[in-house]
């Protein structure tokens, strides 16, 4: 064989074997969207997400549900927001410019992302709802997922800073402007975007997860609007899937199971096509975000 | 002396920013330390044995977390040894055969999917996966359905479309222009790839399947249905097809609830909180630093 077509043939199989991982990774992903679709599809009807649940999962719809999730959602955000935007004010304009602040609270930001978010539910269980004696709380579960949104909102925040113009930095301190009022003149006015896009990232991520509500905030029924902090648990969509996929057997709840799960999964698919743009450039300063 | 005493409209932007800065601060210090100090106790009682020791049976006041430890290990390696090869392939064959709208196109669904809640991954796990391992292990005459085997296996497909796009992102932000360089000197192109583009990016791909491994590993509902949740498993390798136990499912088991009378059990509950602290600060660690973000 001759070395050029050697190379040629090398060519050939490297790339055959490339996409030979691709297919092969394509088709747990078929598998996933596929069933979820096939399965979840036929129930999900407008009569689906109006009518509370009843018969234990096996009648009715996800009512409860969808509005016990709104409800931790919007908690999260409004415990997350503003702390979401003090702390990216501290790292990343507050802070000396490549002082240690800013190294040391970037690394933790990053850390915490990676944290399992079972932690975050059993550190709010032991504080909240056991030594504060809250007891399950929508309040409580709230906190636990603004934790865990936290990093994602803080470093969008950041990302916006951090790409401030140059220019209009110059300008405002040739005006005589101090460090504090470039900031509220500059840079504040470009964080609402990446607070918004951020949180809607973090809200994404924290609109199915279970983890963090378990011993929280949930309980699988018989929960209406709170009224109240203490002891005033709600129902939840991704709780109610946890709890019928280990429990319920009959044919009637499983059609109801996969329709709650393809609920789910188009919340969060929607909050993070929103922003996948802002998700890209992300990317470019936080490898690994 | 007028102007000097004229109040700067925005200073009280630092006390603001203290005040919001307080929660988070404090939140992010205190966890870890209250897991410790929760599970002082269960270290006095059992020494070293609490990482060491595989027998937890908490009734005798026996707690050893190794076959836990064992299990969470098993599971996300088997994850990650599953996940790497064909999320890597694919982040590759994206980026160097699809270009611009199709492969935004790629990139989207791959978000899309490592978007998908785990709840949802367990109940595919529950409804499908379960049987098709029992009756893939046929053979081998499992007990059930449910193994460590299993979990690993349904964590490999929750983790592929995470590791595929942060791989994708490293491709992504690669400097591109030694790879034109090679072109431009003849390579061809799956020389390039493999002696110029994957080597240039290869620590932020190790650091892309350290972040993949390092959710794997704190990963708690989708493992918490499939893996079995039996105590006690030994530590050995035919013990992956048998029921077994997790650091994460353990934590998110009505243990939890048993444990709320009992302090000594409760403390060995939050040690084993204290362990999966420390092995996931330990992941993303390195991966960070794989990353070139040094700490």
């Amino acid at each position: 064989m001759t070395p050029r077509r050697f190379r040629h043939v090398r060519q050939r199989l490297a790339f055959g074997l490339l996409f030979l991982g691709f297919a092969l990774a394509l088709v747990p992903l078929v598998w996933v969207i596929g069933s979820v679709l096939r399965l979840g599809l036929p129930g999900l009807d407008p009569e689906f997400l109006l009518t509370p649940m009843s018969g234990g999962g096996t009648a009715g719809g996800v009512a409860g549900q969808i509005q016990g999730t709104l409800i931790l959602l919007a908690t999260a955000f409004v415990l997350c927001a503003p702390c979401a935007l003090a702390t990216a004010l501290w790292i990343g304009a507050l802070a000396p410019a490549g002082g240690r602040v800013r190294v040391v609270g970037e690394h933790g930001l990053h850390i915490l992302n990676a944290m399992p978010s079972i932690l975050f539910g059993l550190f709010v269980m032991f504080v909240w709802v056991r030594t504060w004696g809250f007891g399950k709380s929508w309040l409580a579960g709230g906190a636990a997922l603004a934790m865990m949104m936290l990093p994602t909102t803080t470093l969008a925040v950041l990302e916006r800073f951090r790409s401030t113009p140059g220019e209009q930095l110059d300008a405002a301190a040739g005006l005589g402007f101090s460090r504090a009022r470039v900031v509220t003149a500059v840079m504040l006015p470009r964080a609402w975007i990446g607070l918004v896009t951020g949180s809607l990232l973090g809200l994404a991520r924290a609109a199915g997860e279970t983890a963090p509500i378990l011993f929280t905030a949930v309980i699988f029924s018989g929960a209406g609007f709170p009224d109240g902090v203490r002891e005033s648990p709600v129902l939840a969509l991704p709780y109610h899937i946890f709890v019928m996929a280990q429990d319920v057997h009959h044919p009637d709840a499983a059609a109801r199971i996969w329709s709650s799960a393809l609920l789910l999964v188009l919340i969060g698919s929607l909050l993070s096509l929103a922003v996948f743009p802002l998700r890209l450039r992300l990317y470019a300063s936080n490898p690994g975000f | 002396m007028r102007f000097g005493r004229r109040a700067d409209p925005a200073a009280p932007l630092h006390v603001w920013a203290a005040l919001g800065l307080l929660a988070p601060l404090l939140w992010a210090l205190a966890m870890p330390l209250t897991f410790l100090w929760q599970s002082l106790p269960a270290w006095r009682h059992q020494g070293l044995d609490l990482v060491a020791g595989a027998q937890w049976f908490y009734r005798a006041e026996r707690f050893g977390a190794a076959s836990m430890i064992f299990g969470t290990a098993a599971v996300s390696l088997i994850a990650i040894a599953l996940a790497a090869p064909l999320g890597l392939a694919a982040a590759v064959s994206v980026h160097s055969c699809l270009r611009g709208r199709a492969g935004l196109m790629v990139k989207a669904l791959m978000e899309l999917l490592a978007g998908v809640p785990s709840v949802v991954y367990g109940l595919l796990g529950v409804m499908m996966l379960r049987t098709w391992m029992y009756g893939l292990l046929q053979p081998l005459d499992p007990i059930s359905g449910d193994s460590l085997l299993t979990a690993g296996v349904l964590l490999a497909v929750m983790i592929l479309p995470t590791l595929a796009t942060l791989a994708d992102d490293v491709l992504r932000s690669a400097d591109a222009r030694p790879a034109l360089a090679a072109r431009g000197l003849g390579l061809t192109r799956s020389e390039t790839l493999f002696s110029v583009t994957l080597p240039g990016a290869a620590r932020g791909l190790w650091a892309a399947v350290l972040i993949a491994l390092g959710r794997a590993l704190g990963e708690t509902i989708a493992v918490f249905l499939v893996v079995g949740r039996q105590d006690n498993q030994p530590l050995r390798l035919s013990s992956l097809i048998e029921p077994g136990q997790t650091l994460t499912s353990k934590l998110g088991g009505s243990e939890i609830h048993i444990a709320a009378g009992d302090s000594l059990h409760w403390s060995a509950l939050m040690a084993l909180a204290v362990i999966l602290l420390a092995i996931s600060l330990l992941t993303t660690f390195l991966g960070l630093r794989l990353a070139g973000r040094r700490p």
